[in-house]
């Protein structure tokens, strides 16, 4: 019957559609300097643009200007600290060990300006975790000393290497100075230790700027515009990803992590302090680092350039861009005023982090409130404004 | 009377082709399968419906769960299935019965998924249990389940396109406010980010291009119904569906929901041109139609509950009305209303559990207990604030926490829970969006106006 035979033709001709749509061949642009080149199409289907609009001067900048020389700046830090741990360990004594403390001190500083940069290659390693876990693991470190035996490729030893690894061995609580070179100069699994970190460093951000020096053009011209064209900061994009990854480290990492966490802010009713738990615990220097994280912050939100603090163009000229207010108040303004108020409070302090929690922590509660209020400033505001959904999940909207 | 009885026998009793809703069977199926294969590949089942602890279920159906994960991928593959067999117009009405189930089932599991399209595939596959969409051209006919047939009522046509013209009316009197109209809100802000749009994206930085793609869509909204109802206009307003569904789609990420839009529209076309359609796949001039209809609107049953569900429908969207306060910034009455890409919200909520005695607070942190997109959505809507308030409550009723201090702390049976939440509405700044002294524990869900909420100051 003809009747029937249409019917399920039309029923095998759907189904062989249906398999066919699983190989099609991908269309995109294919011209390697628009904008949207596609590395996958394999047909150009004329969509390739080629345009003008500041994002792309604000990426460049910000790339430039920032991203590079600071990646390259920890980089060298990095090597110095190297160097002195080798230099120190070859033969231990108070010269060796003041260089090296130097340089720690120094290589974590530098490390505060690219702890937010939380996206390509440093996100696909975990840098963060990797570099700066703290508080440090102290039973789990020594007994890897103990036993001559650790394994830093292992997510699990991220408590018990990287720079706060630093803070603990060459800040070593119940020992002097001189304890410690004699320490040092009779345990060769402590200078092997103290070896594999720096060196377990230095292998990490050797690979973060060289994937940095292939990833930036991408970057620049826009992740997402490889796939579909071109992006409106959505997810995957590069302002949605530097957004994001600001939010976080500072909501998380920052005001959570460095502040919060050790006052005893979220550590139940009782609000009891927990002061092991800042960040450089047995060196002291938490502030300092917690003021310098927070000022480099600022530096990228403003576009001001690594190395001379100019101002080019940043995250502060997109808002203005787009008219974003605060309180009948310029949003940028909002934000820089805030961050200033932050440092200014956080600068107030004579004493170490962990002491100040213990004795002084109604001053330090009120800059809790200060730290606290810029988070819905930048994750509400300056997110909504710049159309970046702080999400990391992908969906649909309506 | 005459005049009016000869309208309603065109509308409803009139005998006419069958080929529009063959077509719609055929089209719809095939866009039922592909974004169900979309949602699948995403991975967005494990997303949505098997990474989160909590789910934020709708007023009245706690009793939806997703149960686990092989009962859920369960339905996802059978909702596939069933998409393929109202295509193929085999089992229909079961398929379509079970399709419209399963998917409203999915749908009612937590409410941070609301989609408008959603909401619409819902209603579409519902209205289509009711349709003789099997009787030509489907398997159903070849092994004998129904008969071939090439006339149904004018009413099993129109009210498929009654059903799409609430929709566009509905989304066209939404956008009758101050905001879209007046301050050409919230695309002014969202156009400045697609200025690397091709082509005209550089225009996208002048704001009477979001003043023009405002009052475009309000006046597209509320006319487009009309314009595809008139035989000599309808060429041109699909014309102009086509662009404004392909603008939007490249535009916002709205998913599938334009092409469902461009493909349901094609069944205000004529019965020639579904014929067209279907005589490239199957004869559609053999057997010319002497048969008779199947008589099956004798079911007044069912006629009273089509009746009923367009009432709802239009009701629904003026509930808004019974709540004081500004919609936009409440959102009470809100949801199923056809309100698209209307607001740009952003909040961020902190949430606190009280001890009994000395009223001292514990913050609780979210991310512990919801995904980022739930907790995204409850953080601008007072509903979910109160749900994910008692869901907090409620872990930590009766409870004894031991704190690092050594103390101890007995909670009592519904722990008092209070939230500090910023929202921003429009982009006009942050600003307090509930009471943070209202213990939201004692807070009833339901209908009612939600007294805790502050009001809107601009």
């Amino acid at each position: 019957m003809r009747y029937k035979s249409f019917v399920i033709s039309f029923t095998l001709v759907l189904l062989i559609i249906l398999l066919m749509c699983v190989s099609c061949q991908k269309k995109g642009c294919t011209d390697p300097i628009a904008l949207n080149y596609s590395v996958e199409a394999q047909k150009d289907n004329n969509s390739c643009q080629y345009q003008d609009f500041d994002k792309l001067n604000l990426l460049k900048n910000l790339s430039d200007n920032y991203i590079t020389p600071s990646l390259s700046a920890y980089n060298d830090k990095i090597n110095i600290l190297n160097n002195s741990v080798v230099s120190f360990i070859s033969s231990p004594n108070i010269q060796g060990l003041g260089y090296l403390r130097n340089s720690w001190e120094d290589a974590l500083l530098n490390w505060q300006d690219i702890a937010f940069l939380d996206f390509g290659p440093s996100e696909y390693i975990i840098l963060r975790s990797q570099t700066n876990t703290f508080p440090i693991d102290t039973t789990e470190l020594q007994n890897s000393i103990i036993s001559g035996t650790w394994n830093f490729q292992n997510s699990t030893f991220n408590d018990s290497k990287g720079l706060q690894a630093f803070d603990y061995l060459l800040f070593k609580p119940g020992y002097t100075d001189e304890g410690l070179i004699t320490y040092y100069q009779s345990d060769t699994n402590a200078t092997n230790y103290l070896k594999s970190i720096s060196e377990d460093l230095l292998i990490n951000i050797n690979y973060v700027t060289q994937q940095w020096d292939l990833q930036k053009e991408d970057f620049i011209n826009d992740f997402e515009t490889t796939n579909t064209g071109y992006s409106s900061n959505s997810q995957g994009s590069s302002v949605s990803n530097i957004i994001n990854a600001l939010c976080l480290h500072y909501e998380f990492y920052v005001r959570r992590g460095k502040v919060g966490l050790p006052m005893g802010v979220f550590n139940g009713f009782s609000q009891q302090e927990l002061p092991h738990l800042v960040e450089c615990y047995y060196s002291g220097k938490s502030f300092q680092n917690a003021v310098r994280c927070i000022s480099s912050m600022r530096k990228f939100i403003n576009g001001a350039s690594y190395i001379a603090n100019d101002n080019g163009v940043g995250l502060d000229d997109y808002m203005n861009f787009v008219n974003a207010e605060q309180n009948s108040q310029q949003l940028s303004s909002t934000i820089d005023n805030q961050i200033v108020t932050i440092l200014d409070e956080l600068g107030n302090y004579n004493n170490s982090l962990s002491e100040e929690i213990m004795t002084n922590k109604t001053a330090l509660s009120s800059s809790y409130e200060e730290l606290q209020r810029l988070v819905p400033f930048i994750k509400v505001d300056m997110t909504s404004a710049l159309g970046v959904l702080i999400t990391y999940q992908d969906n649909d909207g309506d | 009377m005459t005049e009016i009885n000869k309208w309603v026998t065109h509308l409803i009793k009139n005998p006419v082709s069958i080929f529009p809703l063959i077509v719609f069977r055929i089209t719809f199926g095939l866009i039922l399968f592909a974004s169900t294969l979309r949602f699948i590949l995403k991975g967005w089942i494990s997303d949505l419906y098997i990474k989160p602890t909590y789910f934020f279920t709708y007023y009245g159906f706690d009793w939806v769960r997703p149960v686990n994960s092989e009962v859920i991928y369960l339905i996802f593959f059978l909702l596939l299935l069933c998409s393929i067999m109202i295509t193929l117009g085999l089992f229909y009405r079961i398929s379509s019965l079970l399709f419209f189930i399963l998917f409203t089932y999915v749908e009612l599991i937590d409410k941070t998924n609301y989609l408008n399209h959603y909401y619409f595939i819902s209603l579409m596959s519902f209205l289509m249990i009711f349709l003789p969409a099997n009787k030509f051209f489907s398997l159903d006919n070849v092994i004998g389940i129904s008969k071939k047939v090439k006339t149904v009522y004018a009413w099993q046509i129109n009210i498929i396109k009654l059903q799409i013209g609430m929709v566009y009316l509905f989304a066209g009197v939404a956008k009758i406010n101050f905001h879209w109209l007046v301050e050409a809100q919230p695309l002014t802000n969202w156009l400045k980010h697609q200025s690397d749009f091709p082509i005209i994206g550089r225009f996208f930085l002048y704001d009477a291009t979001a003043y023009l793609f405002s009052w475009g869509g309000a006046i597209f909204d509320l006319l487009i119904f009309f314009i595809l109802a008139n035989k000599r206009w309808r060429i041109y307003g699909y014309f102009i569906v086509v662009i404004f569904h392909i603008l939007t789609s490249v535009m916002f990420p709205i998913g599938v929901f334009p092409l469902v839009m461009i493909v349901s529209t094609l069944i205000f076309f004529s019965d020639k041109f579904h014929q067209k359609i279907l005589s490239i796949m199957v004869n559609t001039k053999a057997h010319k139609s002497s048969e008779k209809i199947e008589d099956q609107h004798k079911n007044s049953y069912i006629m009273y509950l089509l009746v009923t569900f367009f009432v709802i429908q239009l009701l629904i969207p003026f509930r808004y009305l019974l709540y004081p306060g500004k919609l936009f910034w409440t959102e009470q009455g809100y949801r199923f209303s056809w309100r698209v890409m209307l607001i740009e919200k952003a909040g961020y909520a902190q949430f606190y559990i009280h001890e009994p005695k000395m009223d001292r607070k514990m913050l609780i942190e979210t991310r512990n207990y919801l995904t980022p997109q739930q907790e995204k959505m409850m953080s601008t809507q007072p509903d979910m604030i109160l749900q994910f308030a008692h869901y907090i409550s409620s872990e930590f009723k009766d409870s004894t926490i031991l704190e690092t201090n050594g103390e101890i702390i007995k909670l009592g049976n519904k722990p008092k829970i209070t939230a500090e939440v910023k929202v921003s509405l429009f982009n006009k700044g942050s600003k307090d969006f509930i009471n943070q002294n209202t213990n939201l524990s004692m807070e009833n869900r339901g209908f009612m106006n939600k007294e805790w909420i502050l009001p809107y100051e601009d």
